[in-house]
């Protein structure tokens, strides 16, 4: 605002200055409340509502605001449009402070007010965006509708006229509230509230008892009849490709030493001859056959499986599972590799939540799709993947402490759980 | 450039020129949301490209192994949001085939009508983005207008605008109301007008087609080694949509074609998206005529637990394969662990190939036709 600051100072000792001063507020003041120019920044899921309430139906133009800078260095309003992570935190700060003042910001849905659906069980995701900038108005939602969201420049806008040159715009902190749990906090204050209206409704209900002490309620509560649901047989899919049995027998000559997990006595064959179509077959593997597995697969004319879907793993108590799913673009058929990688644990105690504790070969130069499926599992278990190009983290920070997708990572600062 | 480079650049090469390097987003209007990628520039040419992930991960598997299994649906939601009523029957197929359970038939058209909804939905996101990526700010209006439309009948449905949480194992929450047929029939025939202009727009607009053809070309080994799906691998010329590879729902009761185009540049994306609305349509309309007004919409309630084992399915959602695979190591109403494997993550690995030689300006219309949405890959 600079200059205009000092127009009470220079205007308000002269008579009928302070008439003029009002004059300059209410001029400047409708300049400003009437284009607030939003950035163009979203990730995720509020941001699309965000567009929405640009576009045609709900016009956010009648506001002033149709002009989406996506420079920061032209916009006058931040819309914390989606779930702040903790890897996007530095960059939104950074954002803010290239915006030049007067700058507002709205934190749009639940992500940014504190977490919303992500706030409990969550290790990368930064509860509530006052912590990391100053929050002007918060628009509840998941998503927040555009009408909700134009509630929320209004009310900006309401907030903006009442600047004036006596009192102008200041840089706001951010509150650090990390510490405290706004849900907790705003619980205790529901449950004090609920028992409050308990008490007074106990009385009332005393007091008129003793008003009327021969009243009869004649209200009787009807039961809505329940719609009867039948039960329906699934249909059977339609089978693609080669039968289970058939794959699980091209395996099995090839490679003796495969199994397939069953939780039944029968044997494997019969098992595997029961399966329905639309359950894909999955084999366990050692790591020494895991390579020439998926090389004989991939080439064999009669499988060819030479897409592969995605790389799990799951971790449990003693090993690691990773399953490669693999499909067959020309035949149609599925098969999943479950390879096990037993855990090292040869590693001392207090290093293992830091160390990789597993090793599998890679099937990156067979597969150009599992070069980045192998750095999700690196990222996530911290399994070794020998012969990977560009073995680094992918969702996470570098120097993110542990693998969070390990059972047993509860870090107690990430992750919190509801009392 | 020889010697040290940044993580994740790969290729050696003898040069004269000074090489450098150019950081695009996360916070860019063109990435489609929190997305980085790092450019190895030669002069206006980029050598390699470098994506970088993780800006909205948001760690869902871990807080799935805490949630029920009915919770999860709601986090599908927020994946891809775009197509948030499909990831619901993605994960939801998946249930029930733990559960062992079938659905009736009026739910199953329940089902496939909110998915060629959401599909067009979906795709008129695309047109209106590719539109304004190209620089016609136009399309973005348009595209975003006759989505509302869907908007509505959704929220009709569902009660919600965009994160919909609508179906259940065995069905869905609730019946369709008596107007849901009626509006589907004013949006068709709505829709058949508007495409026309739609394709007058960008499908010969010679700006459209200077920028797109030629561009960004996958090729067919390409698209099946990334494991690209959906439209990317379509336009690529590989026949692949899982309705009709592996029919789920009652989609192989219905006629209608995949699209497939051979070149696999932008514009064939772009056309096979655009193929993809009409065929949409088509099955829209099989369902008005067919649509069981009697019955059940749904079968009968049961506890959603699913005993010991591995559960996967796949669906087609508008972007791609969709797949969910749910670890339950014991029986009960919480997974041990829920993968989904979702088809914009493959594009953006595959978007390295594609780049290589082009110019920057090209890149947005590439990524633009790859039609990524973040939160999904990051999850």
């Amino acid at each position: 605002m600079g200059i205009i600051n000092l127009a009470p100072k220079i205007l308000d000792p002269i008579p009928g200055g302070k008439y003029v001063v009002n004059a300059i507020d209410y001029v400047v003041n409708w300049a400003r409340a009437n284009s607030i120019w939003p950035l163009t920044y979203g990730t995720s899921c509020c941001a699309i509502e965000m567009m929405s309430s640009s576009m045609a139906r709900y016009d956010i133009a009648r506001f002033g605001s149709e002009v989406f800078r996506s420079s920061p260095r032209q916009a006058d309003l931040f819309i914390l449009a989606g779930t702040i992570t903790r890897r996007m935190a530095p960059a939104i700060q950074m954002l803010w402070e290239q915006i030049p003042g007067p700058k507002y910001a709205i934190a749009m849905g639940a992500c940014t007010i504190s977490g919303g659906p992500f706030i409990y069980d969550n290790y990368s995701v930064v509860r509530g965006a006052q912590n990391l900038i100053p929050v002007d108005v918060f628009v509840p939602g998941c998503p927040p509708r555009p009408e909700a969201l134009f509630h929320g420049l209004l009310t900006l806008r309401e907030k903006i006229l009442k600047e004036t040159c006596r009192n102008p715009w200041q840089v706001g902190e951010p509150k650090d509230v990390s510490t405290m749990d706004r849900y907790r906090e705003a619980a205790k204050t529901w449950a004090a509230l609920e028992e409050m209206k308990d008490e007074e409704m106990a009385e009332a209900r005393a007091k008129f008892k003793e008003e009327n002490p021969d009243y009869k309620s004649s209200f009787k509560p009807i039961r809505i009849k329940k719609e009867d649901f039948p039960e329906v047989e699934r249909v059977p899919f339609k089978r693609m490709g080669l039968t289970q049995s058939d794959i699980y027998a091209k395996l099995k000559e090839k490679f003796p030493a495969v199994m397939v997990h069953t939780h039944s006595e029968d044997p494997v064959e019969d098992v595997v001859a029961a399966m329905p179509a639309d359950r894909p077959l999955e084999v366990m593997v050692t790591p020494e056959d895991y390579l020439p597995m998926v090389e004989f697969i991939k080439d064999e004319a009669s499988l060819k499986m030479d897409y592969l879907i995605d790389i799990v793993g799951i971790d449990y108590d003693d090993h690691f599972d990773v399953v490669s799913q693999f499909r067959s673009m020309e035949h149609g058929h599925k098969l999943f590799l479950c390879l096990q990688l037993k855990k090292d644990f040869s590693i001392p105690e207090e290093q293992r939540a830091t160390a990789l504790l597993a090793h599998a070969p890679s099937i990156s130069h067979l597969y150009p799709a599992a070069e980045f499926k192998e750095r999700e599992v690196y990222d996530m278990f911290g399994i070794d993947f020998v012969g990977h190009p560009d073995q680094r983290r992918i969702f996470l920070d570098d120097d993110f402490v542990g693998y969070p997708l390990r059972k047993d990572f509860t870090h107690p600062e990430m992750i919190r759980r509801p009392v | 450039m020889t010697g040290m480079l940044p993580p994740g650049f790969r290729i050696q090469r003898e040069t004269n020129t000074e090489e450098f390097f150019i950081n695009m987003g996360p916070q860019h209007p063109s990435t489609h949301g929190a997305l980085r990628l790092a450019l190895r520039m030669d002069g206006e040419t980029i050598v390699e490209l470098v994506p970088h992930f993780g800006y909205i991960h948001r760690g869902m598997e871990k807080q799935a192994e805490s949630m029920s299994y009915l919770q999860y649906i709601a986090l599908s939601d927020r994946q891809d949001y775009l197509t948030a009523i499909q990831n619901n029957l993605g994960v939801v197929i998946a249930l029930e085939k733990g559960m062992n359970i079938g659905v009736p038939e009026k739910a199953e058209y329940i089902r496939v009508m909110l998915q060629e909804l959401g599909r067009i939905a979906s795709h008129l996101v695309f047109f209106a983005c590719f539109g304004g990526d190209l620089g016609g700010q136009t399309c973005l209006l348009y595209g975003f207008k006759e989505r509302e439309m869907i908007h509505d009948i959704l929220e009709e449905v569902t009660g919600s605008r965009l994160t919909t949480n609508f179906f259940r194992p065995g069905g869905s929450r609730y019946d369709v109301p008596d107007t849901f047929i009626p509006r589907v029939k004013a949006f068709l025939d709505h829709m058949d007008d508007t495409m026309k202009d739609y394709e007058r727009f960008l499908s010969k607009n010679i700006i459209v087609l200077e920028r797109s053809k030629g561009i960004g070309i996958l090729s067919k080994e390409d698209a099946i080694a990334y494991g690209c799906s959906g439209p990317v691998l379509r336009a690529s010329g590989v026949n692949f949509d899982v309705r009709r590879a592996n029919p789920y729902s009652i989609y192989d009761s219905f006629d209608f074609e995949v699209p497939v185009t051979y070149n696999g540049d932008c514009y064939d994306r772009y056309t096979v998206r655009i193929a993809e609305i009409h065929e949409s349509m088509k099955i829209l309309r099989q369902c008005i005529d067919r649509f069981p007004t009697e019955g059940p919409w749904r079968s009968k309630e049961k506890p959603v637990r699913l005993p010991v084992g591995r559960y996967y399915s796949e669906i087609e959602t508008a972007k791609g394969l969709y797949a969910t695979y749910v670890v339950a190591a014991t029986t009960g109403e919480k997974p041990y662990r829920i993968h989904t494997r979702g088809p914009s993550f493959p594009h953006i690995a595959a978007l390295n190939k594609m780049v290589q030689g082009h110019k920057i300006s090209d890149l947005v219309t590439i990524l633009a036709t790859l039609d990524p949405v973040i939160p999904e890959i990051d999850r």
